[in-house]
Order: structure tokens, then sequence, then C-alpha cells
């Protein structure tokens, strides 16, 4: 929030907020010992089903770990054109 | 019954032998009785930042050995009452050394000291296993940046796995200046991911470079920033209360912009 205020007044995000961004992913997937082909692999497969129900472009789908307390979530930003239906009654 | 704390980091060049030699002797001057122990067996440098090469008769793996006594094998810094140094042996490696050899020298240790500062390596092989061995806390020392803390999380999941608590953060190396213009990440970001308790902040002190090539660690002299840093650090482990200053230096503009979103 803070951030992102900041953000208006600035031309580019400040550098350490970038590496405190980048820091939070590597660390989550090291902690959890989840590694890129992992993550590459989940993000097509999750694809495949999302794709039964939605129209969108694979690429535009951005998905990271996040650490919140104690716990782990996992975050899918899927954009998507419309909704279809594959099986219809 | 004293402490056994093993300084260490993951990364190497952030600081870990600077601060055991600061944390020691700042311990020693104020009235505690400290040993540090050089667990960088092969690579050792302890012995050299403190100043006290050569005085170096006798090294942990003589003792371990059983080439001489314990007691015999420490060095004894003439300049502060109650600071002695073991040193690691330069001809041996780590693999020569058992983590259960190291325990029981730091155990012996700390029945007759205040403080027992363990030296660690960098990495998180052997040399890290025989240093945390005898270790009931532990100190992490990174410095501001990426992969210095990236490897500071890896240490830190390895220490809580050994069981070693608590475990401690010093942040070394911090610029006031580039943390204030956006370019470097300040304590909240460290401590958001690595997520322990900070002990004390070390700012960028050039004095260390001139302290360490005279083999005179800078808590010697009361002026300079770091040196005030490690005595405040120091007074902390010896349970004094000492509040962490903010050394945060804070632009005119981002003042502004702080006080208008500081209720957000």
């Amino acid at each position: 929030m803070n951030i992102s205020i900041k953000q208006l007044f600035g031309r580019k995000p400040k550098s350490s907020s970038i590496a405190k961004q980048r820091l939070k992913l590597v660390i989550t997937q090291d902690r959890l010992d989840v590694d890129d082909r992992f993550m590459t692999r989940l993000h097509h497969e999750l694809a495949e089903v999302l794709a039964k129900y939605f129209e969108f472009s694979v690429n535009s789908v951005q998905m990271s770990l996040k650490q919140e307390g104690n716990s782990y979530v996992l975050v899918a930003d899927i954009p998507y054109k419309k909704f279809h239906d594959a099986n219809p009654r | 019954m004293g402490k056994v704390i093993v300084v260490t980091s993951g990364k190497g060049g952030v600081g870990k032998t600077t601060t055991t030699a600061n944390l020691g002797t700042a311990l020693a001057l104020l009235g505690k009785t400290v040993v540090v122990v050089d667990a960088d067996v092969g690579l050792r440098n302890l012995d050299i930042v403190m100043g006290l090469e050569s005085r170096v008769v006798y090294t942990s793996m003589d003792v371990i050995d059983k080439q001489c006594e314990l007691s015999k094998a420490l060095v004894k810094d003439r300049r502060v009452d109650g600071l002695t140094l073991l040193a690691a042996s330069q001809k041996n490696n780590k693999d020569d050394m058992q983590p259960e050899e190291m325990k029981a020298i730091c155990s012996k240790l700390q029945t007759d000291h205040d403080f027992v500062l363990v030296d660690s390596p960098a990495g998180i092989e052997r040399g890290f296993n025989n240093a945390s061995a005898g270790a009931e806390e532990a100190i992490v020392v990174t410095t501001p940046d990426v992969s210095a803390i990236r490897d500071a999380d890896r240490i830190i999941g390895l220490l809580q796995h050994a069981g070693i608590e608590p475990i401690n953060l010093v942040l070394n190396r911090f610029s006031p200046q580039l943390v204030g213009n956006g370019s470097m990440m300040d304590q909240a970001d460290v401590l958001d991911i690595l997520n322990i308790d900070l002990l004390g902040i070390v700012p960028e002190d050039l004095g260390v470079i001139t302290s360490t090539n005279r083999g005179i660690p800078l808590v010697y002299e009361d002026t300079s920033a770091g040196s005030q840093a490690y005595m405040r650090i120091a007074r902390r482990l010896t349970g004094q209360r000492i509040p962490i200053p903010d050394l945060e230096e804070k632009g005119f503009l981002s003042n502004i912009v702080n006080w208008f979103t500081r209720n957000r």
C-alpha cells in the first residue's frame, strides 16, 4: 500500500522493493523445496483444467507462491476473455 | 555455566569473523569472560583479524589429537581481561574434525567462561555442522543484499532443524544513505523476509578496514558508528535492554510522502 502510493511520485519502483519482492518469491520456493520445473508443470496442468471453463491466453497466467504468516499461499492471476461451458447439459 | 553461541551466515564475506572478534572483545570489555573459537579449519582468520596471529602455538586440532591440554591452547588477549582465542588448524581440513569433538570442546569451555563465541565458516556443509554442533544459540550475520539474505534463510532453516534457539540476526554493513534513497532494503524488509529477532544493526564503517589491517578490533575505540553498534549488541547479549536506534536517513521528499501516508 505504502509502496504503491510512493510509486505514484517516482518514475519506477525503487530497487530495494524489487529486491524484496524477488527474494520473497525465491525464498518461499526454497523453503517449500519447490523448483521451477514443478512450478512450470503446475502452471501447465492448471491451465489445462481452466481451459475447460474459461477462454484465456496461457501466457497471461501469472502464478506465484507467497508466505503469509506461518502459511503459504498459491496466487494465480488469470485474466480471462470469457466463460465457456465445455460440457453443456 | 556460560552460553555457547555460533556466529554464522551461509554466505562468505558478510562479516562473521569481524562480528565474532568485535562481540568477543566487547563482551570482555563489559567484564565478561569470553573465549572466541575459530571453527574454520584450514582457512583460519579469527587470529589475524584479532591481531593474535603471532601468539598462536596450539589449535583445536592439537587438543583433539591430545597434543595439548585445552587450557594450554587458549591464547590470552593481553589488551583486555577475560578474553582468549582458540585457533583453528591451518594445515588440516574440515573433515579432520568431528562435530562431537567440537561439541566436547565447547561444553568444556562453557564451564569456565561466560560466553563461548564460535566463528563458523561459510557454507552449509561439514564446517558449519562442526561449528554449530556445540551451540545452544546462534547469531546469523547478513548484509542487506539478495544473495546474503537468501543464504541466511537457508542457514536459519538448518539451525532451526538442529534445535538451536534463539536465533538472532545481526544486520551488517547497513548504509543509512542507500536505505534513505531506496537502493537498499531496510531492517523491516529484511526481518519480514527472514522472520527472526533482530539483535542489532551495524552500519557500514570503513574503519573496519583499517582496524583489520592493524589487528585491533573496532570496539577498542568507542567513537566510530560500527564500534558503538557492536558495543550495543554486546550489551544486549548480556541481557541489558538497549533499544535499536533508527539509522535510516530520510530525505526531504520521503519525509513528506511518509507524512501523508503514515495513517494508511
